[in-house]
């Protein structure tokens, strides 16, 4: 099947301009790829993320936005191209648990632990990966959950409480472990609208706090007000990187002006 | 009447040495002797047989004497003077005699007393007097009857004596040396009329011991039978000959078929319940013998120390002791009370040390194998569980096949009988049926412990592993932490499931003579025929056991109700 043209044509700078990893940069990729088997996940992609942006990945689904946060924590580790982690670069012989008490993730479906309660649950990482005392790590995992809004739930287990209450528990078990980078998967995918208003003003009070925060959702509060960059993504490509006003008002591609009129009319 | 004959004491007037299996034994020379020493007891001469515990001594004084006197004239002398007397047969090793034995065949070899692994009877009392002539230790092993000729032939044992008849189909594999008369009877319920051939048994169903030669002998008849166009004798075959006797009692079957040895002892246990109703004259049904493997030397020296326990009056010492005579035949059908559920009988053996040990030896099998088992199975577990083909995962993916394809007796039978034919190790004494069934059962039940740990990890959600990772644990603290903890949830209905099928199927391992709780059961039946009363013993026993377990299963599924909305709610009020 030939290349279709509004692709090949788009971005070419995007693409093609392979300068050198950017050292400052808190996130550097280039000419990263992913494959699963023949199918191009992610490919030839280049951009950076500096210190405490706000970064929103956009794009339909299948896109490839999910695989991309992943290779940032090695969940999903890339094939080719680089990327350069606070000045670190990740590849096979990376130390992964680094590089993961550096980089935080949530999930769309929370992902808790359901046999620890909530309490436990964040702090069976901190006590196991970054060595602190039970007490330590109770204490800032109350101090999170206080963050969250939820300090009262904390020794309840994941089943006894909502969608929302548990989004927060891992955003708080996320922190827990003082992460420098924090990746959300549609973190608000699941939730119902009450319960979205919730998660994402704790993602605002985070991302005001100056964490580095990497975020695909679909939530046009966040994405319109609090990110610093949209990154429009399709079929495994990076199309536009954008800030949040210009590719919502004038998008340069017209693979995004038709997803943002998806968008909008949903 | 034509039970006369039969109970007048003199059923072999005349020993067949003319017959081809006599004749391939006078070759040897000593049997002549003891023959006539047959005939002369068969014949009445035998009273003076009481003096022979006096003489006894005086032959056990010669021999040491004569052992003396070779010690002191040296070497050359010695080996003369053990000579053709003293020689030890080959099978007897590191100065102990290994003997298996079906105790289940009194007055041959049974279980007397409540300790399973002390067998008595004729039998025993001849390998102890065989022992004692070869300076060595006696050795019992009691197992199921169709174990003892692969037990033979995998040398676990350098002999077998279990009341066995000496058959010319049994002397192709192994040699025989005859040691005891017996005949063939036909027994029936008390008020059964007699028979006069086995055609008269056209038609009706009998029950014998499986393994036995009788299903042999019978079909022979059925032969007979059909050609002249009648009715073939139908038969049960049962693995014991106390469950031989119980289908007559209850009334399955018409008659059983069985030894008169047999029913001289059996007499006091089923007095008035059944009667002999025939006793056919086969030729090739008259002798019980020791049976060797193939060793000419041995079977000489087998013979030769008969012969002479023979002739110094040790055999019938022995007959007397154990009630092997016709006289007590008669007994057999006079009649007394019927008989009901015996609470004493019962109690006794619910109490009894001898239950205990079979209770305790059922669970240390069935605990270990599955502990065992469980071990074994989660590495695998983990293996099947991962990405992608390999040629490990082939490998155990027919694993779990054979071993869930195969019945698990067929593996016990395979890992007592046949493995020592490759590997003669399993052939040593360290190899005990304890420590047979635990591999056999380690094997069998990891095979299925592999299907339920994978299917409980494969269930545990995706999101998880990805999860624990995120947050930076290693391989082991993700699957310590987060997997385990909730596979072992999913997993452990199914795993409690499988044990108290596993404690069940211990009960299997009496075949290959694991004194486990089912054998103690059969044996103590064979000996009291109070069946009803044992079994209802071993099944208050089986159900405790299985009840305490499906109570432990309920305490620990209450561990999880982090798993449960409602139950978590109700832990954190």
């Amino acid at each position: 099947m030939p290349p279709e043209p509004d692709l090949t044509g788009a971005a070419p700078a995007l693409h093609d301009a392979v300068g050198p990893l950017a050292d400052g940069s808190m996130i550097s990729v280039r000419n990263m790829s992913k494959l699963y088997g023949d199918f191009v996940a992610l490919d030839r992609l280049n951009f950076d993320v500096q210190r405490g942006e706000k970064i929103v990945v956009l794009g339909p689904s299948g896109s490839g936005k999910s695989t991309l946060i992943r290779t940032f924590n090695r969940i999903e580790p890339h094939d080719s191209g680089s990327i350069l982690i606070d000045g670190t670069v990740i590849d096979d012989k990376t130390n992964l648990t680094p590089l993961r008490c550096m980089v935080g993730m949530v999930f769309q479906n929370y992902n808790l632990f359901p046999h620890l309660s909530v309490v436990d649950n964040c702090t069976l990482a901190p006590q196991l990966v970054r060595s602190l005392s039970r007490k330590e790590a109770k204490d800032m995992a109350l101090h999170f959950l206080q963050q969250v809004g939820i300090p009262e739930q904390a020794n309840k287990y994941p089943i006894q409480l909502s969608g929302g209450q548990q989004q927060r528990v891992a955003i708080a078990r996320a922190l827990c472990m003082q992460p420098e980078v924090i990746l959300f998967d549609e973190p608000t995918a699941a939730l119902d609208p009450e319960a979205i208003t919730g998660v994402v003003s704790i993602m605002n009070t985070l991302a005001e706090q100056g964490i580095t925060t990497l975020c695909v959702t679909h939530e046009m509060a966040f994405s319109r007000h609090i990110a610093d960059k949209i990154i429009f993504m399709d079929r495994g490509r990076i199309l536009e990187i954008t800030p949040p006003e210009e590719f919502f008002t004038t998008p340069q591609t017209e693979r995004a002006q038709n997803f943002l009129n998806q968008m909008i009319r949903y | 009447m034509p039970l006369t004959p039969w109970l007048s004491g003199s059923s072999h007037p005349d020993l067949p040495l003319t017959a081809p299996l006599h004749a391939s034994r006078a070759a040897i020379g000593t049997p002549y002797a003891r023959n006539n020493f047959f005939r002369q007891r068969l014949s009445g001469i035998g009273f003076s047989r009481k003096a022979f515990p006096l003489r006894k001594p005086v032959h056990h004084i010669r021999t040491t004497f004569l052992l003396m006197a070779g010690l002191m004239m040296g070497g050359a002398n010695v080996a003369h003077a053990q000579g053709h007397q003293e020689d030890i047969p080959s099978f007897v090793q590191n100065g102990t005699l290994t003997v298996c034995t079906n105790p289940t065949l009194p007055p041959m070899t049974f279980v007397k007393g409540s300790d399973a692994s002390k067998p008595e009877g004729m039998d025993i009392d001849v390998a102890r007097a065989l022992a004692e002539r070869w300076h060595a230790t006696l050795s019992i092993i009691p197992m199921d009857f169709t174990g003892l000729f692969p037990s033979l032939g995998a040398q676990r044992c350098g002999m077998v004596i279990s009341g066995i008849i000496q058959l010319p189909d049994r002397e192709k594999n192994f040699d025989a040396v005859a040691y005891q008369d017996t005949a063939l009877t036909v027994v029936a319920r008390a008020n059964t009329a007699p028979i006069n051939s086995m055609a008269d048994l056209s038609g009706k169903t009998i029950a014998v011991q499986s393994g036995t030669s009788y299903a042999t002998r019978i079909n022979r008849e059925n032969e007979a039978l059909t050609a002249a166009g009648k009715l073939p004798i139908i038969i049960q075959q049962y693995p014991t000959e106390d469950q031989v006797v119980q289908q007559v009692l209850i009334g399955r079957v018409f008659a059983f078929v069985s030894q008169d040895v047999e029913l001289y002892f059996r007499q006091k246990q089923l007095h008035g319940k059944v009667r002999i109703i025939l006793k056919p004259d086969y030729s090739d049904y008259r002798h019980f013998a020791i049976y060797l493997r193939k060793n000419a030397q041995d079977r000489t020296l087998v013979q030769n120390a008969i012969s002479t326990l023979e002739q110094d009056g040790t055999l019938t010492a022995y007959r007397q002791k154990w009630s092997i005579s016709s006289q007590t035949e008669q007994a057999l059908t006079q009649d007394t009370g019927a008989s009901a559920f015996n609470w004493g009988a019962f109690f006794s053996a619910l109490t009894s040390m001898a239950f205990l040990r079979g209770a305790f030896i059922t669970l240390a099998v069935a605990l270990l194998s599955h502990a065992i088992a469980i071990v074994i199975s989660i590495p695998m577990a983990i293996t099947l569980n991962g990405r992608g083909n390999s040629l490990l995962k082939a490998v155990l993916k027919t694993y779990v096949s054979v071993f869930r394809g195969a019945p698990t007796l067929l593996q016990l039978l395979f890992i007592w009988n046949a493995l020592p034919q490759f590997f003669p190790i399993f052939r040593e004494q360290w190899f005990t049926p304890f420590l047979a069934t635990l591999v056999a059962l380690s094997i069998n039940e990891s095979a299925y412990q592999v299907e339920i740990n994978r299917s409980a990890l494969s269930a545990v959600d995706a999101g998880q592993e990805l999860a624990a990772d995120a947050l930076g644990m290693s391989r082991r603290q993700v699957y310590r932490y987060v997997i385990f903890p909730q596979a072992l949830r999913i997993a452990l209905p199914p795993t409690i499931n499988d044990f108290i099928s596993l404690l069940k199927t211990t009960s299997l391992a009496s075949v290959i003579s694991l004194q486990e709780l089912l054998a103690i059961t059969q044996v103590q039946v064979a000996r009291t025929f109070e069946f009803t009363e044992y079994y209802a013993a071993a099944l208050v026993y089986y159900l405790a056991m299985v009840f305490f377990f499906l109570f432990l299963q309920k305490r620990v599924e209450r561990r999880f109700s982090w798993a449960d909305r409602k139950k978590a709610s109700a832990n954190a009020s």
